[in-house]
């Protein structure tokens, strides 16, 4: 047992101050502790033996040899069986706290090298979380294992969409945020291409963008579909809904349904649209414009299969209450049978509060009996009328404020609609911290950009270089390609322009 | 961190040694995995559970997630939630607060029953709620009738009507002026706690490095 653990305490964690060249020496060191895991016997003999190696490995300190032998023995454990968890495995049990330690405190760096031993082990957490009707017991640790790998989690891979789901089934929505809070901007990178030949890095650097090393062979994701991808963004919106916040919902929405096709919508994409046109009418009050990006045939498809919330939508837009009534419920089967009776019953509640609001756009002044009047679709007392107008207002939601009068015997309340510079100096601190948000967005794009541009050679570097190369178009036998690799090698150009051609 | 067992005692000293309502919110949030994992059919620690969720319940309002609230009661075990009269106060409780009954709201923390260990949550929240409604009260009247206001502070509102100086003096306080002639309030405009102001400066600050960075 001590050989085996001499073994796989071979690899340390990396310190990252270390030279390109103490990179690839640890590279080396890990892909050999590779290799001899991935020998034949080797499962059987460490899983044998798991315990006492277990007990005595440190999860940071040796993460991958932990990783590989807890692996080893979770697949003994449960053998052939996919679908029953063996009790060990279930929350409580040794390997599940054995999982939880390791996936709460793993060193990034060794794990990039075990991609689908990590991923599948995330999975084992969910899937044994949900076996005993317990999912929060897994989302809290999903997310910190996701975050704990890529920080910025830029990159979307099935392990996003499985999390997503978790949060839901959870009701554990506000764990989410971290993650959907970050800019998810790139699948994982597609190895093979042409340009990654002049530029491999070891998968233990420290990178600006975790596109390095969350490749499709890395194994951290299973291989995404446009389905995987539709469902991140339709869960993401379900989580939005759930904390009412309705800009963000419609913002994951319209991702959903503006997403590219040829001929034909697929099945998500008209559940996300149904649930884009609820989220519109109730964050914004009215239909939003549908994204640029959605072309018009899918448009119109969305729109012939979503008849009744187009309706729903167009009776709410002019203002008719008995017509809101009607279509809702001429269609009670299909808000049920789609899932969406919880929003729908929360557009017909929506609708006073939207007619008061309208209300600001028209008149200056109104004294509560008018907006009684004005605004509502039934006989309700003049307390719950400002009752309703008073929440509106204490909310942020309408620009106004209230004046009681000194009258004693006539009681009257007046409702003052502000503009908007009257209230500016309330708006001032919204307003900044939509500043600070699109800069953080700004940034990531930039960054995304600037990491594009490398890749694909159209970084400023590579222009001056191509133009040097145009320069030497005299001589046809110096290669362009001989010339980046050079490049790519560090070698000063102008010093080698006399080298050997060849 | 490894944070120490979850006890009756332990959350206790976190409800008291918590500096701000989100601290306390983020030590409960790593608190909830154990609490889910002690939450069994038979569990004998409901006494425990009954705790620690109408802790959590409280962090989340004092941390002003009311919706979050209402998720983390459908989390909750529901077998207790629908016998334990601690956590059927908090659902109460929810509802009063989701649909701004102010008068309830009060009524409700002040008149229901509380387990003792509660108490500093359930007082501190009143406090919370009654300083949150006042500034959106300052922001949404301009002129306010004393009975009114009152109803709002969860205060007297008969003696309100009447004028009472004690209370008049609340409003008077925090800037509000008391015009005796008409008996109204004018409530003064009190700014939105704005404890992120500094940061916010700093990074506005850095976006136009930003624009210089990656506009060429």
């Amino acid at each position: 047992m001590a050989e085996y653990l001499s073994q796989l305490t071979s690899v340390s964690p990396c310190l990252h101050t270390s030279t390109p060249s103490d990179e690839e020496d640890y590279d080396k060191h890990i892909r050999d502790l590779i290799t001899y895991l991935q020998q034949p016997n080797r499962p059987s003999e460490l899983s044998s033996v798991s315990g006492y190696l277990l007990d005595n490995l440190d999860p940071y300190l040796h993460s991958l040899s932990y990783l590989s032998v807890l692996h080893f023995k979770i697949q003994s454990v449960q053998g052939d069986n996919k679908t029953r968890l063996s009790k060990q495995v279930c929350p409580g049990g040794e390997l599940w706290i054995k999982a939880v330690r390791l996936l709460r405190g793993f060193d990034p760096f060794q794990i990039r090298y075990a991609g689908h031993e990590w991923r599948q082990l995330i999975e084992l957490v969910i899937q044994a979380a949900q076996a005993v009707s317990k999912p929060l017991l897994a989302v809290s640790v999903v997310r910190d294992a996701m975050l704990r790998l890529d920080p910025s989690s830029e990159v979307l891979t099935s392990v996003h969409t499985a999390f997503m789901r978790l949060t839901l089934i959870a009701r554990s929505y506000s764990l989410a945020l971290p993650i959907l809070e970050r800019h998810i901007c790139h699948f994982p990178t597609l190895t093979g291409q042409a340009y990654q030949k002049y530029h491999q890095p070891t998968l233990c650097g420290e990178h600006e963008s975790s596109m390095t090393f969350l490749t499709d062979g890395s194994g951290f994701s299973k291989k995404l579909t446009y389905r995987d991808h539709l469902q991140f963004f339709l869960y993401g919106a379900m989580i939005y809904m759930a904390l009412r916040k309705w800009d963000r919902a419609l913002h994951y929405l319209s991702i959903v349904i503006s997403c590219p096709v040829t001929n034909t919508v697929s099945k998500i994409m008209v559940e996300g649209y149904k649930k884009w046109v609820l989220v519109s009418l109730l964050g914004r009050g009215m239909l939003v414009s549908h994204p640029h990006l959605a072309s018009s045939h899918v448009i119109r498809a969305y729109k012939a299969l979503a008849k009744p919330y187009t309706l729903l939508a167009d009776a709410f837009e002019k203002c008719d209450f008995q017509r809101i009534e009607v279509e809702v419920n001429a269609a009670r089967s299909i808000w049920h049978a789609d899932n969406n009776i919880g929003l729908v019953q929360q557009v017909m509640c929506a609708f006073s509060k939207r007619m008061t609001l309208r209300l600001g756009m028209t008149f200056s002044a109104l004294t509560l009996a008018d907006v009684a009047q004005q605004a509502s679709h039934r006989p309700t007392s003049l307390n719950e009328v400002e009752s309703l107008v008073a929440s509106l207002v204490m909310s942020g939601a309408l620009n106004a404020v209230m004046l009681h009068s000194h009258n004693d015997d006539d009681k009257t309340t007046m409702v003052r609609f502000c503009s908007t510079v009257e209230l500016r100096c309330f708006q001032e601190h919204d307003t900044r911290e939509q500043i600070v948000q699109d800069s953080q967005l700004l940034d990531v794009v930039g960054r995304s950009i600037l990491y594009a541009n490398r890749g694909l050679e159209l970084s400023n570097e590579n222009f001056l270089f191509l133009q040097k190369s145009m320069r030497w178009s005299d001589n046809p036998e110096k290669g362009s390609a001989r010339a980046l690799d050079e490049l790519a090698s560090g070698i000063d150009i102008e010093e080698d322009i006399m080298g050997d051609t060849h | 961190m490894d944070l120490p067992p979850l006890s009756k005692d332990q959350l206790s000293a976190v409800l008291t040694s918590s500096r701000s309502p989100t601290e306390l919110f983020n030590t409960l949030v790593e608190y909830e995995y154990e609490a889910c994992l002690k939450s069994t059919p038979n569990s004998n620690e409901s006494e425990l559970l009954s705790l620690f969720y109408s802790t959590f319940f409280f962090a989340h309002l004092l941390t002003d997630q009311i919706y979050e609230a209402r998720a983390m009661t459908q989390r909750m075990p529901q077998d207790l939630a629908q016998t334990d009269p601690s956590l059927q106060n908090c659902l109460i409780l929810l509802r009063a607060v989701w649909q701004r009954k102010y008068e309830s709201v009060y009524k409700i923390l002040r008149e229901l029953p509380w387990p003792d260990r509660l108490r500093p949550a359930v007082e501190s929240y009143e406090t919370y709620f009654q300083e949150k409604t006042l500034r959106e009260v300052s922001r949404a009247y301009e002129a306010i009738r004393p009975a009114a206001a009152a109803n709002y502070l969860g205060l007297d509102t008969a003696a309100a009507e009447q004028g009472d100086p004690a209370i008049i003096q609340k409003f008077t306080a925090v800037g509000w002026t008391w015009d005796g002639n008409k008996k109204l309030l004018h409530p003064k405009p009190l700014p939105p706690a704005l404890g992120k102001d500094v940061r916010l400066y700093d990074e506005v600050s850095e976006i136009m490095a930003l624009v210089g960075k990656y506009g060429g």
